[in-house]
């Protein structure tokens, strides 16, 4: 077992317990977001379209991460029409991304870069967080609890119901472009800390762990941030103290609470 | 079309309607058809509804009835023909936001939400909570506020929503579509409900299958295979 006081010591480890912390705050927002719109496909989507924008990056000599930020954004914008029916949006990322993985693939050959030096990328290592990440969900941490707060009413009426929230006078086709855009910025900055593969630790567990015990939007936000910070940092501390990789250890101490939650019987929880 | 206005002269005043007195109808529709792909479920439909006009609209199950009220809305993007709510058209963002908020809705299918939503935020959403709660003690739910619509029967669940439209009607909306409100209530609550309708002073198009809320209506219609037909 390692001493935690001396690995706390060391910058690299302060910088991504500072990454996690923050990213504890906004991606579990956005992960009940990705519930309530019903859209979980667009995280597979997302990473593939994260790996097209890196292979640009590889391509033209810019900053691959900050290429796979753009992209995706721009690429969850133009999903907003698809949005209009129900069944759209989660069709459509099958579509995306194939292509876009093809497409990456294609870049990726014609640039003559290694494919596996992108798909390394993609496994991301929180050890490897750069001050640049840490700015990136800084302003996440930020923006996104804003976007919440600001829009509270319209965005449970809108993750309730499309139709309710556009006859309740929502500017239903903004908000959902907005939502889609930080859908997919969050997604990207993740991708970062625990790699592409394991993004769901820090959005979709949270939330579906929240998914279970709030009862309103409200509360759930409010568990879903308590339920981020548990997961990433007690499993970040686990995997330092027994010096196991620290990705796959969030991720199995996330998983392991949600089921466990979602295994007590209903009448057990404070509803 | 358009009606001699026969509100009294201060009422008049106060709207500032000018002499001579004429209003738009508060629904007119012109050749209106709707399609789901291949399929033509509302084909060919005229209708116009004077102010404070009811109508209850009756007809077998996929007669198109559900997807006439949700064309006026705006919410049937197969559309064509006119539809008009006091005399204008929707056509821009803009036009439909205006229109969503001058027509109260009572959809068939109700809480179909992926995501809780509380009964009081129902209520708050129709732009009239206080009038939306009144409303709800009426009709005998304002005890279940701090609920999710998830967690109600299917009947609380069409009271709220009835409560969430008086609230819009107090708002503003002259023009209520309700969509089978009665079918989920006890008998008690269908000649409640029947008898709140009655009491508007809006226009109101109701679609049930209720003898009691039809017979409050001044007229009847009866929708098959996509056309209106009016029966009385
Ligand atoms: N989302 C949909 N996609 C395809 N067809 C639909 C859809 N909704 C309704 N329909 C069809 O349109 C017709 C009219 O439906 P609807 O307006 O709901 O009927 P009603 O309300 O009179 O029972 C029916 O034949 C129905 O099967
Ligand atoms: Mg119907």
């Amino acid at each position: 077992m390692n001493s935690l006081g001396v690995l706390l010591d060391l910058p690299s480890v302060r910088l991504a317990l500072l990454a996690l912390v923050l990213g504890s705050v906004a991606l579990p927002i956005v992960g009940v977001f990705i519930v309530g719109l019903d859209i979980m496909p667009v995280r597979f989507a997302m990473m593939h379209v994260a790996l097209l924008g890196i292979a640009i990056g590889l391509l033209t000599g810019l900053d691959p991460l900050l290429c796979a930020l753009v992209l995706c954004a721009v690429t969850g914008g133009s999903l907003t029409p698809l949005a209009r029916s129900g069944t759209g949006l989660s069709g459509a990322m099958g579509l995306l991304m194939t292509l876009a993985i093809a497409a990456a693939l294609l870049v990726l050959s014609i640039s003559g870069v290694n494919a596996n030096g992108a798909f390394e990328l993609l496994w991301g290592s929180i050890l490897a967080t750069r001050p640049g990440d840490v700015v990136a969900l800084g302003l996440l941490a930020v923006l996104v609890p804003l976007l919440y707060g600001l829009r509270r009413r319209d965005l449970g009426l809108l993750l309730h119901d499309r139709e309710l929230a556009l006859c309740s006078g929502v500017a239903v086709e903004r908000l959902t472009l907005i939502l889609l855009v930080v859908i997919a910025v969050a997604i990207a900055s993740a991708i970062r800390l625990t790699g592409a593969l394991l993004v769901d630790a820090l959005t979709l567990l949270p939330a579906l762990a929240a998914r279970r015990v709030g009862r309103s939007l409200p509360s759930m936000i409010r568990w879903s941030v308590l339920f981020g910070l548990a997961f990433n940092v007690g499993g970040f501390l686990l995997a330092l103290l027994f010096d196991l990789p620290p990705g796959p250890t969030l991720v199995l101490v996330g998983g392991a609470c949600t089921l466990l939650l979602h295994s007590i019987p209903e009448r057990g929880l404070t509803r | 079309m358009e009606y001699a206005d026969v509100r009294s002269p201060h009422v008049r005043a106060r709207t500032g309607a000018t002499t001579p007195a004429v209003i738009a109808a508060a629904l007119r529709l012109s050749a209106v058809r709707c399609r789901h792909g291949r399929l033509i479920a509302v084909d060919g439909v005229d209708l116009t509804l004077a102010p404070g006009e009811h109508l209850a609209i009756t007809g077998t199950n996929g007669s198109g009835k559900s997807t006439l009220l949700r064309a006026v809305l705006g919410l049937h993007r197969e559309t064509t023909g006119v539809i008009e709510v006091a005399g204008r058209q929707a056509r821009g963002t803009a036009d439909w936001r205006r229109r969503r908020a001058e027509v109260a809705w009572i959809p068939q299918r109700q809480g179909a939400g992926r995501f809780p939503l509380l009964v009081k935020e129902l209520l708050d959403s129709g732009g009239h909570l206080d009038e939306a709660i009144a409303a709800a003690e009426r009709l005998g739910v304002a005890g279940l506020l701090d609920r999710t619509l998830g967690t109600l029967s299917g009947g609380q669940l069409q009271r709220a929503y009835l409560a969430r439209a008086l609230g819009q009607v107090a708002a503003g909306a002259e023009l209520v579509l309700a969509d089978e409100p009665t079918a989920a209530l006890d008998f008690a609550g269908q000649e409640q409900v029947a008898e709140v309708l009655a009491g508007l002073a809006a226009a109101v198009v109701v679609v049930t299958h209720d003898r009691v809320v039809a017979a409050a209506c001044g007229r009847v219609a009866e929708m098959a295979a996509g056309r209106l037909r009016e029966v009385r």
